[in-house]
């Protein structure tokens, strides 16, 4: 974004966001903030909508009727999280001629991409709380930061959002609780739960920058889109959980993790981040079977949507 | 051009309880208003209550605000407001310990605490 050559629009467009107003959906705005806006939103509601699905898949395994209920409910809540962004997306593609069948077009042909953390196995009840209480933790960790989003639409949605993610919280860290409570064997699931997804919840936050700030980053922290990097994010998820993790009795499966008692920085093994890649490209564990689900579904809900379409028009 | 489906966006405005007024909550697409109230109950009031919901498309909102507002801010107004009659409070105070004569003249030698408190 070369500064000098901004049209008068673009500069009054920048010194708006600058002094801290917010964008409304029929503000004028730099195609190039349109785009990263939908780049993001479209992302995050997709990741949204495919986040429900590991969840699901203990809804009727639940061991009791409570839990049931409760993981029920968090996981019609992170439907309806889809549903808010996916309106917050709509709203921004409109001028391109596009709606929400574009962006669910363009999540089953790949060219939309959902977290990682959504494409890995849930094997055992313990995953189900390990999803709650640190993919919950991080996502509010990212989502906290957007609070503070320059286009007040995504804001807005992101304040209903954070509000019910307290809950998920805290539904997953009372599952981990109880399974550190619990028996040798309840302990141990937990334990391995923690292994498995340990290097995807690193990973969530994107690969560290190295003060190598990607364009699309430069762009998005320019327009006040985000205000921090993976890696200042990634750090605040260590200083948030490593030792809550620790006084469960765990073992968190990196010896090399700690911080340093002056800069509070974490020194931490990295991840694969050619295998984040290859996951977040559908070649995760469970990408294929859950994409594989919401399609079918998607289809088979077709005549349904069709017919409430043609249903008389008031008004 | 494909066939697109004919869904429109509804604006979703809940009142929380009787002395409330209705605050717009957020919005759905639908394809009828009462596919738009069923999504708004299922979308924003999977926990908290409501005595009234409103629906209303998109398109029939009529709206000024954001940058329509720009170069109308308003002038000091304290004049329309309690605020330029704080001075009165003190006023009242002193008048409570002094109360005038019927010529608005000061009562002599009287004492607030004497002639107020009983
Ligand atoms: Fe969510
Ligand atoms: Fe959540």
């Amino acid at each position: 974004m070369p500064e000098e050559t901004l049209t008068d629009q673009e500069a009054y467009f920048l010194e708006r966001v600058d002094r801290g107003d917010r964008i409304e959906a029929d503000d004028w705005m730099p195609e190039d903030y349109r785009q990263q806006l939908v780049r993001l939103i479209a992302m995050h509601a997709v990741s949204e909508i495919m986040g429900a699905l590991p969840e699901k898949e203990w809804v009727p395994r639940a061991p009791t009727l409570y839990r049931k209920l409760a993981i029920t409910a968090k996981v019609q809540d992170e439907v309806g999280h889809g549903q808010l962004l996916i309106r917050v997306a709509e709203d921004l593609m409109r001028p391109w001629g596009k709606n929400r069948e574009d962006v669910m077009d363009d999540l089953f042909t790949g060219r939309l991409k959902y977290h990682n953390v959504f494409h890995m196995a849930t094997p055992t009840w313990a995953d189900a709380g390990v999803i709650g209480w640190l993919v919950d933790g991080a996502a509010v960790i990212t989502q906290g930061m957007s609070l503070s989003c320059s286009y007040a639409p995504y804001a807005r949605a992101l304040q209903r959002i954070v509000e019910e993610e307290g809950f998920h919280i805290q539904h997953g860290e009372s599952i981990c609780m109880a399974l550190a409570e619990g028996t040798p064997m309840q302990r141990a699931m937990l334990q391995d739960a923690l292994n498995r997804w340990w290097p995807a919840l690193l990973m969530f936050f994107g690969p560290p920058e190295k003060s190598q700030l990607s364009t699309h980053q430069l762009r998005n922290i320019r327009y006040r889109i985000r205000s921090k990097t993976n890696e200042e994010l990634r750090q605040r998820f260590f200083s948030k959980y490593v030792h809550r993790i620790w006084s469960l009795g765990l073992t968190i499966p990196d010896p090399t993790l700690q911080q340093d008692p002056f800069t509070k920085e974490w020194t931490y093994q990295q991840p694969d981040w050619d295998e984040f890649r290859r996951i977040v490209s559908n070649h995760g564990p469970r990408s294929e079977a859950r994409l594989g689900l919401r399609s079918t579904t998607y289809q088979e809900g077709e005549w349904v949507r069709r017919t409430i379409a043609l249903s008389p028009a008031v008004g | 051009m494909e066939e697109r489906l004919d869904f429109a966006v509804y604006e979703v405005f809940a009142q929380a309880d009787a002395l409330s007024p209705h605050v717009h909550v957020f919005n759905v697409l639908a394809s009828s208003p009462d596919m738009a109230m069923a999504l708004a109950e299922e979308n924003f009031f999977r926990r908290a209550e409501f005595v009234s919901l409103w629906v209303v498309r998109r398109d029939q909102i009529h709206h000024i605000g954001h940058h329509d507002r720009e170069g109308f801010k308003k002038t000091p107004k304290a004049y329309r407001t309690t605020e330029d009659y704080k001075y009165l409070r003190d006023k009242w105070r002193y008048y409570r310990d002094h109360p005038m004569n019927p010529d608005g003249s000061e009562a002599e030698g009287v004492t607030g605490d004497a002639a107020m408190d009983d």
